[in-house]
């Protein structure tokens, strides 16, 4: 047992920072690492190497006997989810060490079982009804080993399940605060052979490992796709982030579709017209990629929905009430009535900022007359207007009257906001896209660069090569096209003269 | 990396050595995963249990998470969460909060037993909420009569009422101004120090530096 402890400890990512072992020396001690333990007798005692292995030096070897120790029990206990694996349990803590430690430059080479490892704890924990306990660890996983979570592999959609399931909503932001900027791809393009780093070096980015071949992701369908972004749009409707939750939902219900749409489509739909009403007061324009087929599918399928919002937009707090009361059942078979409960507040609200439009300034019993039921008392009014002017929804200002019993008067306000709040409100959306572009242009670079090296482009090149007239009439090479240079002229007419 | 064991010093410990409400917030959100594993059903857990959840939602309270400080309670074990006098005392305070209730918030802060342990954060709160609502009504109200200021602020309403020099000094103190003829406060707009986001400006100029290399 030493002596396997020994081999399977002898490549640790400690001696080789100290040793300065190269890159592709590196890469063949952790390939011939794997296929020893794959293909070594599997009568060692896993409980002993897991003892004396080091999660975080010894990676790989670690997340091999983990999962080869979980596929034992597995089959001696006849169970997917052996009671050692359950949380707080031996191989539960294990792996919760295993995730919090694990080295990201190892663990490429096991991405497979890196994958299996996640979902047994997801599944442990939901066996356990305790689901949160995977949350923390499998999303502290993700951002170890991909820390700008640009990819969307099917652990996301796990771990999204997860934080829906056990209201760990703002756990859950890290993750989906990042742009997804990539999918898996079920190929690797060709030229990569040719220009392939080892796995191991540092210039190698994690979207090089987005082959489903690399297995960090289980093949991602079209239902994934969406169900990723519904469950993102969900997880900021619970903290009432509505155009976040809009943005997202936008997504799911602008995908692309070839006959029908699909369930979760409709869904989104359903919850895109709540949602928009919620954080605009009004049924926003939907995004004009949507075909208008594909749209009046969506209209006729959530109509009672669509009757709500007409009533909402219309200021009709009865009709409003009915059609919530009428459509009760139907909001609790979509799992809406949360949001359909929120629409009396939000219509209230949106009353006064639309007073805010037309009056400049009112007392409370105006109020209750243009907004509120005459029986509502003034110190109600004013308690309801004083919580949304401090809360910062509402832009206007109180004054309490002299003289006039108890009176108060609401001036709506028209100035702009200070000029210092403008300013760091600015600033503070500046520096969000500006990270947002610099992320969408190193992936266009990048996206630009496999279009021009992807397989179909140099097959075009390739062809275009065998003939001799290969130039076009006008001189313009298409390789040169290819690389962008067919397009400088037009940039250097387009430049500054003045220059 | 490894955190000591959550205990009921620890948690004294960690109120303590916090810096800031938000640093209080992170180690104990480290600490829930631990939390979910203990039991409820066993009393010394439960005691434990208890001290940790209230602490964990007083601390989402004092970085304004009131929608997370929400969800939390249905984060917590439920059976625990129906029983737990302290528990209990959150929920009557979220549920104040939540509805901007603040005769509600200073009475439930003030008047309910909370344990000894719990005592510190309450009463950091509690200055919290004040400072809080200070800023909201400095910016919401143009003038205010006395009595109103006082509910907002949980001082006594009825000697406010009658302009009692003492609530009045106290209003004034943070720069209102008092005119005796109409018996009316005006507040002064608490304006926030600006000078807390140097981050931002370095972030900007990579911004300016980005599209400045998409250029050339």
């Amino acid at each position: 047992m030493a002596e396997l402890l020994s081999h399977v400890t002898s490549v640790s990512s400690r001696l080789r920072s100290v040793d300065k072992i190269s890159d592709d020396r590196y890469d063949c001690q952790l390939r011939d690492l794997v296929t020893y333990i794959k293909q070594s007798d599997k009568n060692f005692d896993s409980e002993y190497l897991l003892n004396n292995l080091n999660p975080s030096h010894h990676t790989l070897s670690y997340l091999l006997m983990l999962n080869f120790k979980i596929k034992y029990l597995q089959n001696k206990r006849r169970t997917v989810l052996p009671e050692e694996l359950k949380p707080g349990n031996d191989l539960w803590v294990k792996a919760v060490l295993f995730f919090r430690t694990f080295d990201p430059i190892q663990v490429r080479y096991a991405g497979g079982e890196w994958r299996q490892l996640i979902e047994i704890i997801g599944q442990a924990a939901e066996a356990t009804a305790k689901p949160f306990l995977a949350v923390q660890v499998i999303r502290d996983a993700m951002l170890r080993l991909d820390p700008s979570s640009g990819i969307l592999t099917s652990v996301h959609i796990i771990f999204l399940r997860l934080s829906l399931l056990s209201r760990s909503y703002s756990y859950a932001l890290p993750v989906i605060g990042k742009p997804v900027i990539w999918f898996p791809t079920g190929s690797v393009q060709a030229y990569k052979k040719y220009i392939e780093q080892p796995l191991c070096s540092e210039l190698v980015s994690m979207d090089s490992l987005l082959s489903d071949s690399f297995g960090f992701s289980a093949k991602l369908t079209y239902r994934d796709h969406t169900q990723y972004f519904l469950y993102g749009a969900m997880v900021y409707m619970a903290l009432k982030e509505w155009d976040k939750s809009l943005h997202w939902l936008s997504i799911v219900i602008s995908s692309p579709v070839n006959d029908s749409v699909s369930k979760i489509m409709v869904e989104a739909y359903k919850k895109w017209v709540l949602v928009s009403l919620l954080g605009h007061g009004k049924l926003v324009t939907a995004p004009k990629i949507i075909s208008s087929h594909v749209l009046k599918v969506f209209q006729s399928l959530a109509k009672p929905y669509l009757s709500l919002s007409e009533a909402f937009e219309r200021n009709d707090l009865q009709r409003l009430r009915l059609e919530a009361d009428v459509g009760q059942s139907i909001w609790r078979h979509d799992n809406n009535e949360g949001l359909v409960s929120q629409l009396f507040h939000a219509h209230k609200s949106f009353l006064f900022l639309k007073l805010g439009r037309t009056f400049s300034a009112l007392t409370a019993a105006d109020v209750a007359q243009q907004a509120f039921t005459p029986l509502d008392s003034s110190s109600k009014i004013e308690e309801f207007v004083a919580a949304l002017v401090m809360s910062g929804s509402l832009r206007a200002t109180l004054v309490h009257l002299h003289g006039r019993g108890n009176g108060t008067m609401l001036h709506f306000s028209r100035l702009p906001e200070p000029y210092i709040t403008r300013e760091r409100c600015m600033r503070t959306q500046l520096a969000k896209e500006g990270r947002a572009l610099e992320i969408i242009t190193n992936g266009a670079d990048q996206c630009s660069n496999e279009l021009m090296m992807g397989n179909e482009n140099l097959q075009l090149v390739s062809k275009n090569q065998k003939w001799p007239d290969t130039l076009g009439k006008d001189g313009c090479n298409i390789i040169g096209e290819a690389d962008g240079g067919g397009y400088e002229i037009d940039e250097d007419i387009m430049g500054d003269n003045s220059k | 990396m490894d955190l000591p064991p959550l205990s009921q010093q620890q948690l004294a410990a960690i109120v303590t050595s916090a810096s800031t409400p938000a640093e209080l917030y992170r180690t104990l959100s480290d600490y829930e995963a631990e939390a979910c594993l203990l039991s409820s059903q066993d009393s010394n857990q439960a005691e434990l249990l208890s001290l940790y959840y209230s602490t964990f939602f007083f601390s989402h309270l004092l970085t304004d998470q009131i929608y997370e400080a929400r969800i939390s309670t249905k984060r917590m074990p439920q059976g625990l969460l129906q029983h737990d006098p302290s528990l209990q005392n959150c929920l009557n305070l979220l549920r104040a909060v939540w509805q901007r209730k603040y005769e509600q918030v200073y009475q439930v802060l003030r008047e309910l037993p909370w344990s000894d342990p719990l005592k510190p954060i309450v009463q950091s709160y509690e200055a919290y909420f004040q400072e809080k609502t200070l800023k909201e009504i400095s910016k919401a109200y143009e003038a205010i009569r006395p009595a109103a200021a006082a509910t907002y602020l949980g001082l006594d309403p009825v000697t406010a009422a009658q302009a009692d020099s003492t609530t009045v000094q106290k209003l004034t103190a943070y720069g209102w101004t008092w005119d005796q003829e109409t018996g009316l406060l005006h507040p002064k707009p608490v304006v926030e120090d600006p000078q807390k986001d140097d981050r931002l400006y370095n972030e900007l100029s990579e911004v300016m530096a980005l599209i400045g290399n998409r250029r050339s």
